[in-house]
């Protein structure tokens, strides 16, 4: 049986890989990526959690979770599309529609 | 055994999450992360939740991963040059990020260290799932359903074409 922890590592490692994707890119769909990656290592600590603890709840929240991230990636990529349609790229810091 | 496999399947997915995060072209970056979520769907099982590995699967590898290649395809992005990152900005991105993740593994390995696990299986198999899911959980799994009609209604509207486009 491999202990918690190392789950756990694994997780903040591809976490900050996630983070280091949203910082640094200016690819709309990378950046979306990312942000699909972080989930995914949020995912992975609800189960070595509800491992640890014998909780059933702790997979069910992933299943939730897998459920609006289906959801939030339909809408996200529509919203890249309607960029897409106004400015002829998803670069995102041409997104300035709603500039100050 | 059960650690070579781990530490096999957690290369891959750090090496194709890296490969998302750095390479230029978005097809290369989507297709890694597919490679990634089934390293991820293996770490699942070792996990003991075989149903949630077959979910990864299905719906994070097959249906979220298609439609995100599916978008860009349909862009055409794969040709399209990506302008260089200002160097303040991947100076500073990359220094919180390994500061985040420097403090985020020094704070596990202080706090979260269990040396063992319980002593009887953890049994998470489809039944006990279920019975949890339609008995503790109904209300918020028949919230999600409305949600992901919201999301449908809501992508139709930001996608397609506004009523002037489809007049003229």
């Amino acid at each position: 049986m491999i202990p918690t922890h190392y789950f756990l590592v694994l997780s903040a490692v591809l976490f900050t890989i996630g983070v280091m994707g949203v910082l640094t890119r200016k690819n709309g769909i990378t950046i979306f990526m990312s942000i699909e990656l972080m989930v995914n290592a949020v995912n992975l600590t609800f189960i070595a959690y509800a491992r640890q603890f014998h909780q059933v709840d702790g997979l069910l929240f992933v299943f939730f979770i897998m459920a609006i991230a289906a959801a939030e990636a339909a809408v996200g990529l529509a919203i890249f599309i309607s960029l897409f349609h106004h400015r002829d790229t998803i670069d995102v810091d041409e997104a300035n529609l709603m500039h100050w | 055994m059960e650690f070579a496999i781990f530490f096999l399947f957690a290369a891959i997915a750090v090496i194709f999450a890296l490969v998302v995060v750095l390479h230029r072209n978005p097809v290369v970056g989507a297709l890694s992360l597919v490679a990634s979520f089934f390293a991820l769907a293996v770490m699942y099982v070792l996990l003991e939740a075989p149903f949630l590995a077959a979910l990864q699967v299905i719906v994070y590898a097959g249906a979220i991963m298609v439609l995100f290649l599916f978008v860009i395809m349909l862009l055409n992005l794969q040709h399209m040059a990506e302008p260089p990152t200002r160097p303040i900005q991947q100076f500073l991105g990359y220094t919180a990020s390994a500061a985040f993740g420097i403090g985020l593994i020094y704070f596990l390995i202080k706090y979260a260290i269990f040396t063992k696990l319980p002593d009887t299986p953890f049994h998470a198999d489809a039944r006990t799932i279920g019975i949890r899911l339609f008995e503790a959980y109904v209300f918020p799994f028949e919230m999600v359903s409305i949600l992901l009609l919201a999301a449908i209604v809501g992508a139709l509207f930001l996608s397609g074409k506004s009523a002037k486009e489809a007049r003229s």
